[in-house]
């Protein structure tokens, strides 16, 4: 693999067939893409399998495809595949009341995340986040994301920076709401 | 001013926060417990939403379907396709239960999957285990983990160069086998080189503390422990090791595709070039890798190297295709081949 090349020069070997750029771009981007679509799927097996779909693509339109940003295309194309999926899916078990929280466990015990997760206090705030709406969650979300930042997400999701901040901050205020209401954070913790 | 106080809030979780805004978010919690209460539930919250996605990815089983369209599609690639094989040992997993206090490496009840991984000369692959540890397996090379580390141990084995950064868990070592040759560690990183071709074993310790045993006659043994840049090279053949400081970042740079040799016979310095850039090295005359060569090459493509090298010891290569000859100076003149 070529960990040291720019993406530009990985979407040029890309289009000259190197199979190796396409694998390094999948590394580089490949845990942060799930994560993304995961915000959307709420399911980790699908986000996967969407992202090998995109890659696949990737791959058969490498000649064609004008990319000038690649990591926008992947992040763009990520989003529109999980939204076709949610779209396509509709199932009612899929509601976000019903997220089964323990999708998102390790079976490992010694990991950050169960040891964080396992509090009462972080479970309650992770089944709460997917009661905010959409655009709520999914800026709070992907702005705890390695290497997103702001203007990576408005960029992705075509908005401006000003707005994802005040969305931000809208997440933050109404999820404290939400807990509020569900009387967690009085209950003493 | 609401909106004011969560972007300093923010920035102060994201350690983005200028100085002069950490006075003003320090003066605005110390002016009501209201503020003190949105400071700390707004951490909560950041914090919590972090770890939503600490997920275990199938990073290489989806890479694998990627490349199996890929490979499909075009036949005559020259890349040599990765193999990905998952091996049951479930009937042996079976009989070893039944044993399963008396063998040390072997606690575990439940039968053991291994991924096995292979890299053909001349391609390097980046490998995310199980427990998120990453193993950088060179050219030539072949590695077999446990699909999930769930035994007492989280083993590996190793025929060729990787280097390891491994997670830390206490209650967990990391053993690499190459042979008679066991590394164990907590958490560390080091580089392992152990072709079993090459009838020796280096280890190399970048950060952490590595324990080296050997089997010998059947009994596993400590030979020593290896802090920081210190590295043990032990002979398969003979037992004999040697011990040196070595700087390891170095010995690993090849996973950056940097070599650097010192003192090294040009023999040596084939086989890793051939494990790198796929291709076969042949000396005209034995005597010829015998040559010991220092030499840094940071990313070069072969011809560069293979030019330097020659320089530096005097000697001339042709190339064809895929093999590489070196042969004297003077025998060039009689152009044997054409």
């Amino acid at each position: 693999m070529y960990p040291e090349l720019t993406d530009e020069a990985l979407t040029n070997l890309l289009k000259s067939d190197d199979p190796l750029a396409l694998e390094t771009l999948f590394d580089r981007y490949y845990k942060s893409l799930c994560q993304f679509c995961a915000v959307y799927t709420k399911d980790y097996t699908v986000a996967e399998e969407i992202i090998a779909d995109i890659f696949i693509k990737l791959w058969d339109n490498r000649k064609e495809s004008d990319i000038l940003k690649i990591k926008n295309y992947l992040f763009v194309s990520a989003r529109n595949q999980s939204i076709n999926y949610k779209e396509k899916k509709k199932d009612p078990v899929d509601l976000v009341e019903n997220f089964d929280l323990e999708q998102h466990l390790f079976t490992d015990k010694e990991t950050p995340f169960r040891i964080l997760s396992g509090r009462e206090s972080y479970q309650r705030i992770l089944l709460t986040i997917d009661q905010l709406p959409l655009r709520q969650r999914e800026i709070l979300l992907m702005s705890r994301f390695e290497h997103f930042d702001k203007q990576k997400i408005a960029e992705i999701l075509g908005i401006s920076v000003r707005t994802v901040e005040t969305t931000l901050y809208q997440s933050i205020k109404q999820l404290r709401e939400l807990l509020k209401n569900s009387s967690y954070f009085n209950s003493g913790s | 001013m609401e909106e004011q106080s969560y972007r300093l809030i923010v920035e102060y979780f994201e350690k983005t926060i200028s100085d002069e805004g950490l006075t003003q978010l320090q003066e605005w919690i110390e002016e009501s417990p209201e503020h003190l209460e949105q400071f700390s539930e707004t951490i909560e919250i950041l914090e919590a939403s972090r770890v939503y996605f600490r997920n275990r990815d199938n990073a290489i089983q989806t890479w694998a379907r990627v490349q199996a369209h890929i490979d499909q599609e075009e036949k005559p690639v020259i890349h040599a396709k990765r193999k990905i094989r998952w091996l049951a040992y479930a009937a042996v997993a079976l009989l070893m239960s039944t044993f399963s206090l008396v063998f040390y490496f072997h606690k575990t009840t439940v039968p053991v999957d291994y991924a096995e991984l292979s890299n053909p000369n001349g391609q390097h692959s980046r490998i995310l285990l199980p427990d998120s540890s990453v193993v950088y397996l060179s050219g030539g090379s072949k590695i077999r983990y446990e699909k999930t580390f769930l035994g007492t141990k989280r083993m590996v084995y190793l025929d060729g160069e990787a280097f390891f950064d491994v997670v830390h868990q206490s209650r967990r070592p990391f053993v690499v086998k190459s042979g008679e040759i066991t590394t164990v560690v907590l958490g560390t990183s080091f580089n392992v080189k152990a072709y079993a071709s090459e009838n020796k074993v280096d280890v190399t310790v970048r950060t952490g503390k590595v324990g080296v045993m050997a089997s010998v006659a059947g009994k596993t043994q400590l030979v020593r422990y290896l802090l920081p840049d210190e590295q043990l090279k032990i002979n398969t053949d003979n037992g004999l090791y040697t011990f040196n400081k070595a700087d390891a970042r170095e010995v690993s740079g090849w996973i950056n595709n940097h070599f650097v040799f010192y003192n090294t016979p040009l023999k040596e310095i084939a086989v890793s070039l051939e494990h790198r850039y796929g291709v076969k090295i042949e000396f005209t005359d034995p005597e010829l890798g015998e040559s010991r060569l220092t030499a840094k090459f940071k990313n070069l493509p072969l011809k560069q190297v293979m030019e330097d090298l020659t320089t530096l010891s005097g000697l001339s290569f042709t190339q064809k295709d895929n093999h590489v000859f070196i042969s004297n100076n003077d025998q060039k003149g009689g152009k044997i081949m054409k």
